[in-house]
């Protein structure tokens, strides 16, 4: 029974615009492209527009020589590429979120290369703590929801608004529960499993989501029953912007490593948080984006990234952390030494491991990987 | 090539420049907070504060120019930084964990301030730097914007600047004096006019300055705009510039050509660059670079003036709207052609050069060209590739002044 539904995410994965294209032709609607992952997409719902994020991917980058230096990220060229590519022609529009000098400059880029109706940066604030950044962030969704009803051509209610919210809520919950259970019994999901299926919450419609995942987590917590969760793996938390490439979460299998927590932007990240269920939506929306896990993107004096880093190792009582960078991610790289003396300090083993959209070798990472585990001292598996 | 006669003002520029690091190195033992800050932020504000604000980037252009970059950058790199990070902040960091200071010791922040509108490179080094340095870090946030200035990003930076004056006042112990920002205001209003009215004369026939002599001339209205001295500068330099017009002293032997330059010169090999198109006659009179410090103020409101002259600056502005700005400059110094530089150090300036020289030339059937380099690291420069590049280019303007 799970099986099947895990195949379902997988595939939906995998063939990234099925879901979308068949929600077009039946709806009629349109769909609003996101680049990873600080978006209001609850925004883009309420609009009654599919939200599509885009989580790059092994493409043509060459496609993107033109126009991009190849010192960018291999997650924005290979976006980029993709679209050049055509193969985010079903997209209508396009929210990049500023959370770094390329994704401010690809923008323009993109509009020139690959014009689309609707086109614009989300300038979340790079400082969230000062009083100033709550009122800034209200105006910047109210911009962002013009946009969108501009787009729609009538207004967004707050009773859409509203619904959108409580079903990206519990998606989320519901994802988090699968997150859980996965750190509880790592036997029944595995990492790469459990993985896809954030991934493939990006670009299956929501309400389809719900319902596959409630099947899912019925399925699982049956055979939860029957199965033991084994007491020989290691536990690994995974660091960075995003998770890239995923046959890297294979490798942790087989060393008897499981990933019990992360800040990845297409990972526990991306689903920590709710908007809050309180008077006012855009406040609501503005409050969840402050007050996610801190990530390298913006400042976060009250919260900072390494010691919070450390002390989710602590919590999770993990056996190692992974500092997984994407290279040229310049965000990353400026927070990555100083995350790793935090966690030295704290005597928790550390290591860095440099990925790319497109052209990891493989072999390699693999064996990275197995070096790690075996420092942990992992390689047990049961 | 003769050399060319240097300017008067340059020893003064020197002496001044020397005076401002000397009161940096000193500014602790006199009990004068040293405030980390950006080229493009409201210096205005810690100027009027009785704080000593300090440009670490400015003490990474000088390990570049002193070609030194590499060795202070590999010092970060074996730390982890990678060679791609702005070589700024990689000079900075660098020095930081460095026993060796081949340019002098970087000088030690008691705050960083940083304002984003240039980019993110700088904020992130400052939180590095702040964590270093184990010393208080503030953010003036300025979010991009379109073609017409917005009210969200005004209000939004105003706001901040009052939170910026209250942090301030907390760390200082003192409350802040609202008149010496007016005076400051003033001084550095002035200083930006001279320095606008010297940045003009490189669209005279032929000019008697250009960019490549505004890279030279410009660390005062950087580090010292909202001081008497900068004002003084600037008018002296304006004065000997008067002069050079009268005397007809031009800035290249043989102007032929006039260009536009974008971005941030190429500081290790910046006199190679000159010379490179002076031989060709082609005088580099303009960027949007240099014209960054061109700010005008309306004295009568500072505050919400500085919110709309830092949040309104070309590097926040979106993609379309600087083609708009470079295109004006262009016209305005009735150049021949445009020269873009794809600097590694600096993404938000070099993502997207390349369709914009696209869309420049064919928009304008002006003719461009982009190469690629680093400004501050020489590992990244090579002779052979730029002149490979740049040789159709010239090839292109020559052929314009024929026909
Ligand atoms: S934050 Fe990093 S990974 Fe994300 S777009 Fe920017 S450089 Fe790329
Ligand atoms: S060179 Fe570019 S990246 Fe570096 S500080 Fe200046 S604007 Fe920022």
């Amino acid at each position: 029974m799970s099986s099947e539904l895990l195949n379902t995410f997988k595939t939906a994965a995998e063939n990234y615009d099925e879901d979308v294209q068949q929600w077009k032709k039946t709806v009629g609607g349109k769909a609003i492209g996101f680049l990873l992952t600080d978006v209001p997409e609850e925004l883009i719902h309420a609009a009654g527009f599919f939200p599509f994020g885009i989580s790059g991917g092994d493409t043509r980058m060459d496609m993107a020589d033109a126009h991009l230096q190849f010192w960018a990220c291999s997650f924005v060229r290979s976006s980029l590429a993709m679209a050049l590519e055509g193969k985010l022609d079903f997209l209508d529009g396009l929210i990049i979120p500023h959370t770094c000098d390329t994704t401010r400059m690809v923008l323009g880029i993109w509009k020139h290369a690959k014009p689309l109706s609707l086109m614009d940066n989300f300038r979340i604030p790079k400082q969230v703590e000062r009083p100033s950044a709550q009122k800034y962030l209200v105006g910047e969704i109210s911009r962002l929801k013009k946009l969108l009803e501009d787009f729609r051509g009538s207004e967004i209610t707050d009773e859409e608004l509203w619904q959108s919210i409580k079903l990206y809520n519990s998606n989320r919950e519901l994802l988090r529960k699968l997150f859980f259970l996965h750190e509880k019994n790592p036997n029944l999901l595995g990492n790469r499993n459990l993985y896809t299926i954030i991934k493939s919450s990006m670009v299956i419609s929501r309400e389809k989501l719900n319902k596959l995942l409630q099947e899912l987590l019925n399925s699982l917590e049956k055979e939860e029953e029957t199965s033991s969760p084994g007491n020989h793996k290691s536990r690994i938390v995974i660091s960075g912007t995003l998770l890239e490439p995923m046959e890297i979460l294979d490798f942790f299998e087989e060393s008897g490593g499981v990933i019990v927590a992360d800040d990845l932007k297409n990972g526990f990240r991306y689903i920590e948080s709710d908007v809050p269920e309180k008077s006012d939506p855009i406040e609501a929306l503005a409050e969840r984006q402050r007050s996610r896990i801190p990530s390298a993107a913006y400042d976060n004096n009250n919260n900072p990234r390494r010691d919070f880093l450390v002390n989710l190792a602590k919590e999770k009582k993990a056996d190692g952390v992974i500092l997984l960078h994407l290279k040229y991610c310049e965000p990353e790289n400026y927070d990555y030494y100083d995350n790793y003396l935090a966690l030295e300090a704290a005597g928790i083993p550390a290591m860095r491991i440099e990925t790319e959209f497109g052209g990891v070798a493989l072999g390699q990472l693999r064996t990275r990987v197995q070096a790690f585990m075996e420092m942990v001292g992992g390689g047990g598996s049961d | 090539m003769t050399e060319k006669k240097p300017f008067k003002t340059a020893e003064l520029m020197k002496e001044m420049m020397k005076g401002y690091y000397r009161d940096g190195a000193h500014a602790k033992e006199n009990g004068i907070p040293v405030v980390w800050v950006t080229a493009v932020s409201p210096v205005e504000i810690i100027y009027a504060a009785g704080l000593f604000p300090y440009y670490p980037e400015n003490f990474g252009a000088v390990a570049a120019a002193k070609r030194v970059a590499d060795k202070l950058s590999q010092v970060a790199e074996s730390k982890g930084y990678a060679h791609d990070l702005c070589g700024y902040a990689r000079c900075g960091i660098g020095d930081a964990y460095s026993e060796e200071h081949p340019v002098g010791e970087i000088v030690k922040p008691d705050i960083t301030m940083v304002c984003n509108t240039q980019c993110g490179s700088l904020s992130k080094w400052f939180e590095v730097a702040s964590r270093f340095y184990k010393v208080p870090h503030f953010v003036l946030d300025a979010p991009q914007i379109g073609n017409e200035p917005e009210e969200l990003v005004t209000q939004y930076f105003i706001e901040q600047l009052y939170e910026l004056i209250s942090f301030l006042e907390e760390v200082t112990g003192k409350p802040y004096d609202y008149d010496r920002l007016n005076e400051v205001l003033k001084l550095s209003s002035e200083a930006c006019r001279l320095w606008n009215e010297v940045l003009e004369t490189a669209a005279l026939e032929p000019a008697p300055f250009g960019f490549f002599d505004a890279c030279f001339h410009m660390a005062p209205i950087v580090t010292m705009r909202g001081t008497q001295q900068a004002v003084d500068y600037y008018r002296a330099l304006k004065e000997e510039l008067d002069e050079r017009i009268k005397q007809g002293i031009p800035a290249i032997p043989n102007e032929r050509f006039k260009l536009y330059f974008d971005h941030i010169p190429h500081w290790p090999k910046l006199r190679w660059f000159s010379e490179l198109f002076a031989s060709r006659d082609a005088l580099v009179a303009v960027s949007q670079y240099t014209h960054s410090w061109a700010y005008d103020f309306d004295l009568s409101r500072p505050i919400e003036s500085l919110a709309e002259q830092y949040t309104e600056e070309f590097v926040n502005r979106f993609f379309d709207y600087r083609i708009e700005l470079k295109k004006r400059l262009m016209e305005k110094y009735d150049v021949d052609g445009f020269v873009l530089f794809s600097n590694r150090s600096c993404k938000p300036n070099a993502f997207g050069l390349y369709d914009k020289r696209k869309i420049i030339t064919e928009e304008t059937g002006i003719p461009g060209v982009v190469f690629e380099s680093d400004m501050s690291d020489l590992r990244f420069f090579s002779e052979e590739q730029i002149v490979d590049k740049l040789e159709p280019f010239f090839e292109q303007l020559e052929a314009g002044k024929e026909s």
